[in-house]
């Protein structure tokens, strides 16, 4: 029994919030549109979310992702200010997200200083930076090319309802590719394998002669490089960039990715269990605010259910440990 | 029969009447904690009341992308307005939403924008036209002035320009020196800093008869250097604009620091609650911005 509730308590749950909504949004929630709205709104989310993952998986953290999109976001529009052209800019942006990772994965595994620790200083790092770089200030307007305010507006058309065009999303698209890479690299790689092992048992695997130091360096380049294309999606959506609009990032993808771990047989992270947290986040949302519940009530609904969700899959794995 | 024909018209004409009553405003900002934003949403929320309106406030606590997203949601749940406090410039994916589907979008001091119907603010011109002509009569149309300005902020340089006019009419009065200062730190020290400099370079009493600073920060600064400096017997005439907490203590403890104008907050989301009726009840909008009447504050008035 407690085996039913653990294996699908959660997906149960999950599928409640959404009939739930259905039933009091009767003519709008289940729509194409607002399913595009939602796939939109959460991609930002869904692609720090998915990087996370990857670290999680090792039973590591990144708690510098959210500073690290809001630095991105500022390296590229003080680039474009300095009128370098967008694609130099965004792969610069890319660039210090590889960087700043890298330098996560060289405190965490090199130094080997708590991951908890070690990002919570570099979180504390990269926002001094982004607050240096731009100077304090929000950049917008003129100074944001067109064409990059643009991309986050756009996406190919899919069809008409109500005389309005539908359309998928470029933001959404972007989100779609990073799941399906980071799903490839975790589930069908020796690499994303060996990952998974250290996360079981991390002294196992070092016996069994993995290299544990590279894989966990390696990993957290993941991170950042996620962590500055979500930053780069935040600010082709709003059209500007200052150096905190990131920040909330990294709380909520930590919780996207707890959330799904009450979804998978085991209890480990795994990226579409991610991608289902990610969507329940963003589902309660899209709902709570069209069925006009203030939004501070919002946040503390939205906490609860994560707390229920998780509490759940603990007292179910608890059972679970008792009977073996 | 004629109980239940009645309980079914009545019935009936409830169900009628319900969606052509309640008109639904959102009311989307980032700013919520901030007090200003307070006094906004306080104003609308009573003037709305009155106008029978279901209003919904949502607060995305400084997340700016968030506020695209609840647009998106409100569209989709079928608002009949939206009502922003955020600059249009960084939620237009937001405001071609709300354009395409025909929701109209009224900016609550939020900035001007082809797709907002129509902003309520404050004339940044006319409050610099308060504290100059209060500076140019205090000290009798003569004199030495210092202004304190920031042109690479539009709200702001506006009323720099406003003061250069006021004081160029004035022959007798002459402006030493037009001081940009660093604003990283909120602006305060560095306009001391300027300030002192200044008064260490015209030592002669009555050699400075006035300071406009075109904002509070800068006012603050050049009263704290006027008093390092012991000069504040000399009748320097300080003015300021927005009349914060700060600055109002200082003008009624009744120092050099004199006068500042008060937005009226409460005011502005009253009158964009009125601006939100015009636009439901189809008038055409030809002004699309809508400023609300600001306040002189003094000694006489910055108790209250």
């Amino acid at each position: 029994m407690t085996g039913i509730i653990r294996r699908f308590g959660g997906l149960a749950g999950m599928l409640a919030v959404v009939l739930f909504f259905a039933i009091n949004l009767p003519e709008t929630f289940l729509t194409a549109r607002n399913w595009l709205n939602i796939s939109q709104q959460v991609s930002m989310l869904a692609v720090v979310a998915a990087t996370m993952t990857v670290v999680m998986v090792m039973g590591d953290f990144d708690l510098s992702v959210g500073s690290m999109a809001s630095l991105a976001g500022v390296v590229a529009a003080v680039l474009f200010v300095q009128e370098v052209s967008i694609p130099v800019a965004i792969l610069a942006a890319l660039g210090v997200g590889l960087l700043g990772g890298l330098f996560n994965g060289v405190m965490v595994s090199l130094v080997g200083i708590l991951p908890f620790v070690a990002t919570l200083a570099t979180l504390t790092v990269f926002s001094g930076i982004a607050f240096v770089v731009s100077d304090g200030r929000t950049i917008f307007g003129r100074d944001i090319p067109a064409a990059f305010g643009d991309f986050a507006r756009g996406g190919p058309q899919i069809g008409m309802v109500d005389e309005r065009a539908l359309i998928l999303p470029n933001l959404t698209l972007v989100a779609v590719v990073v799941i399906v890479l980071i799903w490839i690299v975790l589930e069908q790689t020796s690499y994303g394998r060996r990952l998974y092992a250290i996360g079981g048992n991390s002294e196992a695997a070092r016996l069994a002669g993995l290299p544990v130091m590279w894989l966990r360096l390696s990993a957290f380049a993941f991170t950042g490089v996620g962590a500055a294309l979500a930053g780069l999606m935040y600010a082709s959506r709003v059209a500007s960039a200052n150096p905190t609009q990131g920040d909330g990032l990294m709380l909520t993808a930590i919780a996207a990715v707890f959330l799904g771990m009450t979804l998978t047989r085991d209890g480990q992270p795994r990226v579409l269990a991610t991608l289902a947290g990610v969507l329940v986040l963003g589902v309660l949302d899209n709902g709570l605010t069209q069925m006009r519940v203030d939004s501070y009530v919002r946040e503390v609904l939205v906490g609860a259910i994560i707390l229920i969700a998780v509490g759940l899959s603990a007292l179910g794995r608890r059972g679970l440990t008792r009977r073996a | 029969m004629t109980l239940r024909k009645t309980l079914i018209g009545f019935a009936a004409a409830a169900g009628m009447a319900a969606p052509l009553s309640a008109q639904e405003v959102a009311v989307i900002t980032p700013y919520l904690a901030q007090p200003g934003t307070q006094f906004y949403v306080d104003g609308f929320s009573a003037r709305a009341e009155e106008l029978g309106w279901d209003v919904n406030v949502i607060d995305t606590a400084g997340d700016v992308a968030a506020v695209i997203s609840r647009i998106e949601d409100v569209v989709t749940q079928g608002v009949d307005a939206i009502v922003i406090n955020v600059d249009p410039a960084q939620i237009g994916a937001g405001l071609s939403v709300a354009a395409d589907a025909g929701i109209p979008v009224v900016g609550m001091d939020a900035g001007s924008d082809p797709l907002v119907a129509v902003n309520v603010t404050s004339n940044g011109y006319a409050m610099a036209v308060e504290t100059s002509v209060y500076v140019a009569n205090r000290i009798g149309g003569e004199g030495n002035v210092v202004m304190f300005t920031f042109d690479p902020f539009p709200p702001v340089q506006v009323r720099g320009v406003i003061a250069d006019a006021v004081f160029g009419n004035y022959p007798d009065i002459e402006v030493i020196d037009r001081i940009t200062p660093d604003v990283s730190d909120g602006g305060i020290a560095d306009s001391r800093a300027q300030m002192e400099a200044l008064l260490a370079a015209n030592p002669e009493p009555g050699s400075i008869s006035a300071v406009w600073a075109a904002w509070d920060q800068p006012a603050i600064g050049a009263l704290q250097a006027i008093q390092a400096a012991g000069r504040e017997g000399e009748g320097i005439v300080i003015t300021g604009i927005d009349a914060n907490p700060q600055a109002r203590e200082a003008i009624a403890s009744g120092g050099n620091f004199e006068a500042s104008v008060a937005q009226d907050f409460e005011q502005i989301g009253a009158t964009t609650a009125d601006s939100v009726a015009r636009i439901l009840s189809g008038a055409d909008i030809v002004q699309r911005v809508v400023y609300v009447p600001t306040r002189l504050i003094t000694a006489a008035n910055a108790d209250e």
